[in-house]
């Protein structure tokens, strides 16, 4: 859950909303490679801390790639519009079921950094997932009208 | 922690902003989260030990937390994750040598917030829309399809290739539609790189605050419209991640 979104998908929306915490491919995804960067230039100590290796770069263009979206054709018997129609496309469970796909393609990656992470660190806590124990984001000390 | 130790900085702030007594840092135990001042910034940092590697899972949601937290009261310019000093003294010399040009972007943030909109395709959808536009490829995939894979492995290939360029064309042009439903209710925009070979479209708004409600209700419309080909996400609000490039602030 968010500090100050509603957090959950609206209500009969199409838009699904998310923020931190939702899950943890969207955390990384957010917060990886961004932000400012302090290099050694700067005169200031940084120190060289170990980083766990995560890695969720996805290689957009491959043969892995490729045969994979040919197994997709297989996998759903899509006829070609041009000869029969779409007749499974009207079928509503296969909106579904398109649905169910990318929803465990998100927990794979998850999984995924979830193992890099837990080899390198050995066991770990079951409450990472829901650690949004109540902390309280900083305050201004001023108000915010000045 | 007896074991030598290191400043974590987690972004830099107002220098009125200070984190409540409870927040909590990176790092296991972890660490409490504080507020360095020079001049008219802050950096929010905690302790952490040095010999202990970081990037766990839920370090990295304690990262994001703090700074989504911090975005919704005050400016912030997130600090790259894993950024760690020597102390104190290290993190004034920072704030010193760019005060002016981290007041300045701090300035320019005020009051905005970054949403984020990941829009992945429907597969099944996706690959019959492009058999329907493509009779090549609609022809290999007749070739293909039931066939054993090694028999046709060289078809395959072609065929996932035809599907990927043409899902290629239309990420581009969903990316400029995105851009161009939501771009003009934000300040900014920063198109993100696509994840998957699902992507349909990935950009990262800065919004004004008061134009929050326009742009979620904007967003929604723009996922209404694409509701059996895309699944649209709108993460947010988020600490401005996307609109502090790494080295335009420190060169």
């Amino acid at each position: 859950m968010t500090i100050a979104t509603s957090g959950g998908q609206a209500a009969g929306g199409a838009l699904e909303r998310g923020g931190a915490g939702s899950n943890l491919a969207d955390v990384v995804e957010t917060v990886l490679d961004k932000g400012v960067v302090i290099d050694a230039q700067v005169s200031v100590a940084v120190v060289g801390i170990q980083l766990l290796e995560i890695n969720a770069r996805v290689v957009i263009a491959s043969v892995e790639t490729y045969l994979r979206f040919a197994e997709a054709v297989d996998r759903f018997d899509i006829t070609p519009k041009g000869q029969k129609g779409l007749p499974d496309l009207l079928d509503g469970a296969s909106g579904a079921l398109g649905a169910g796909k990318a929803v465990s393609d998100v927990g794979k990656t998850v999984g995924a950094i979830g193992g890099v992470v837990r080899d390198a660190v050995g066991e770990l806590g079951s409450d990472d997932r829901e650690r949004d124990r109540d902390w309280d984001r900083p305050r201004r000390r001023r108000d915010r009208e000045d | 922690m007896a074991e030598e130790s290191g400043l974590f900085i987690y972004g830099i702030v107002p220098s009125d902003v200070e984190p409540t007594p409870d927040a909590v840092g990176v790092g296991d135990p972890p660490g409490e989260v504080a507020a360095i001042r020079h001049g008219e910034l802050a950096a929010l940092v905690s302790e952490v030990g040095l010999t202990e590697p970081l990037g766990r899972p839920a370090d990295l949601r304690t990262y994001q937390e703090l700074l989504d937290g911090t975005a919704a009261v005050a400016p912030v310019l997130p600090v790259r994750f894993g950024t760690v000093v020597t102390g104190p003294d290290a993190v004034a010399d920072l704030l010193e040598a760019h005060h002016d040009r981290f007041a300045a972007a701090l300035d320019e943030l005020e009051g905005r917030i970054q949403y984020t909109v990941h829009g992945r395709y429907d597969e099944q959808n996706l690959i019959a829309g492009v058999l329907a536009d493509n009779p090549a490829a609609a022809d290999l995939a007749d070739q293909v399809r039931g066939q054993p894979e090694a028999a046709t492995r060289e078809q395959r290939i072609r065929l996932g290739e035809m599907i990927s360029q043409a899902v290629e064309l239309r990420r581009e042009a969903e990316n400029r539609a995105l851009l161009d439903a939501l771009g003009p209710l934000a300040v900014a925009t920063a198109p993100r790189a696509p994840s998957n070979e699902l992507d349909a479209a990935n950009a990262a708004f800065l919004v004004d605050g008061d134009r929050s409600d326009e742009f979620i209700a904007a967003a929604e419309e723009y996922a209404e419209q694409r509701r059996e080909l895309i699944r649209v996400r709108l993460l947010g609000p988020l600490a401005p991640y996307d609109f502090v490039s790494a080295h335009q602030l420190v060169e």
